[in-house]
């Protein structure tokens, strides 16, 4: 990037340090959760100007997030705050390499508390093979209105039919990414058989599929 | 160029969750680059890991936290994204995906008639099974079942077994319901790139064929 992101942020990002100040000055608990065109925003004026107040917003939402994900995943939860702030020190870092064209910021962060999280149950030096954040890929254009547009769409599409989901299909999703073991923690918290797992992941994949594709 | 074989959602879940040993992962994400269907998946199940972030209930953080790591940002070393320098193998002869850019090459070794293979090493992951294998036009592979996933991305050449015809850009993703007799096609020699799950060892008649020389 980010001609990309500086380009498209350029605009809006004034706005967004003011708006990022008055969150500081109401608590980090309280705020109305951004909307996803506001945390991609941050992430552009990290990227772009080292912008500390917009990272204190990304910083509000995401850290207890991340850190919550992470205790879900297995971590204890002075291991999760560790790893938690970790990854946000990381979003600092690689802030440049966020593409709004590629990803939403909610999915990016996830993809960096994945890989750190990865990092630290293996105890594996190799790198975790990362399409989002590849260097390699960095773009000298900006992303097309069109390719933005694309992205969100399909972000809001993802949440549509996640949200659509029965509870038992949402769970076992929920649990696909949580785990190591997803197959067998998803027996355990259902309360089915480890030899009919499989065909129920396959089952909700499949819903998930049509919840997609019938709403492109 | 259209690719008719691609790997599962269940797979791709997987690689979105990084529940896929270094092996596979690297397989994939060669398919990936060349397959823009795919691509589009794999990012729809990673924005699905941005929907489970955002729906984790908040952490209490200590509340030293945010401090912190405010504190700590000065000292940290921004990454700037920047296009690597390309590196390639021209050992084997063959121009290879960049994604085996970070892995050591070994040199074609005798692994039955008319059929070489070369191991891949990844860096940091000594366990990774994944290996570049050839075969002469026409050859016909031992019959052979699995025990865990196998991925075998097509390079050059093709392969055809009773459940179709693989040609370059093609994955083929086997399981242990697969039980199959890869040909190698007449026209021109085979090169593709394969991985089998880290814990599992190759079983059937390529397994026994491999397992002496390959040690796995």
């Amino acid at each position: 990037m980010n001609v990309a992101a500086l380009h498209m942020a350029g605009n809006r990002s004034r706005k967004i340090s003011g708006a990022a100040r008055l969150v500081i000055l109401n608590g980090r608990n309280k705020e109305p959760a951004p909307t996803p065109e506001m945390l991609i925003d941050l992430i552009v004026a990290v990227a772009q100007r080292q912008d500390r107040e917009a990272f204190a917003q990304l910083f509000a939402y995401f850290a207890p997030r991340v850190k919550s994900f992470l205790m879900r995943s297995g971590l204890d939860a002075p291991a999760a705050e560790d790893l938690a702030q970790d990854v946000m020190i990381t979003v600092w870092r690689k802030a440049s390499y966020f593409d709004p064209a590629l990803s939403g910021a909610s999915t990016w962060v996830f993809t960096i508390a994945r890989n750190r999280k990865i990092d630290r149950l293996r105890h594996m030096r190799a790198r975790p093979v990362d399409i989002l954040n590849d260097p390699s890929d960095a773009r000298d254009t900006p992303p097309s209105a069109e390719e933005l547009a694309l992205m969100s769409e399909r972000e809001e599409r993802v949440r549509r039919a996640v949200a659509s989901l029965s509870r038992e299909q949402g769970a076992i999703v929920q649990l696909s990414f949580f785990s190591e073991k997803p197959h067998a923690e998803i027996a355990r918290e259902l309360g089915i058989p480890l030899g009919t797992v499989k065909s129920r992941v396959r089952l909700a994949l499949t819903r998930l599929r049509a919840l997609l594709d019938s709403d492109s | 160029m259209t690719i008719h074989h691609h790997p599962s959602d269940e797979t791709l879940m997987r690689l979105a969750a990084q529940q896929l040993g270094p092996g596979l992962a690297i397989v994939l994400s060669v398919h990936l680059r060349g397959c823009a269907v795919c691509r589009e998946r794999h990012a729809r199940f990673e924005a699905i890991g941005g929907v489970v972030l955002d729906d984790m209930p908040p952490a209490a953080l200590a509340a030293d936290l945010f401090a912190r790591t405010m504190n700590g940002l000065d000292a940290t070393e921004r990454v700037k994204a920047e296009a690597p320098v390309a590196s390639n193998h021209p050992a084997l002869g063959i121009r290879l995906p960049r994604e085996l850019d970070d892995c050591e090459i070994g040199p074609w070794k005798w692994l039955g008639p008319g059929l070489k293979w070369s191991k891949v090493r990844v860096a940091g992951d000594p366990d990774a099974k994944l290996m570049l294998l050839k075969g002469r036009a026409g050859v016909r592979l031992p019959a052979h079942g699995h025990s865990g996933l196998e991925f075998t991305q097509i390079l050059a050449g093709s392969l055809s077994d009773q459940r179709g015809l693989y040609l370059p850009g093609d994955l083929d993703e086997a399981d242990d319901d697969v039980e199959h007799q890869p040909i190698v096609g007449l026209q021109s020699d085979c090169i593709c790139l394969a991985a089998v799950e880290g814990d599992t060892r190759l079983h059937g008649l390529l397994g026994r064929l491999m397992r002496p020389i390959v040690g796995y």
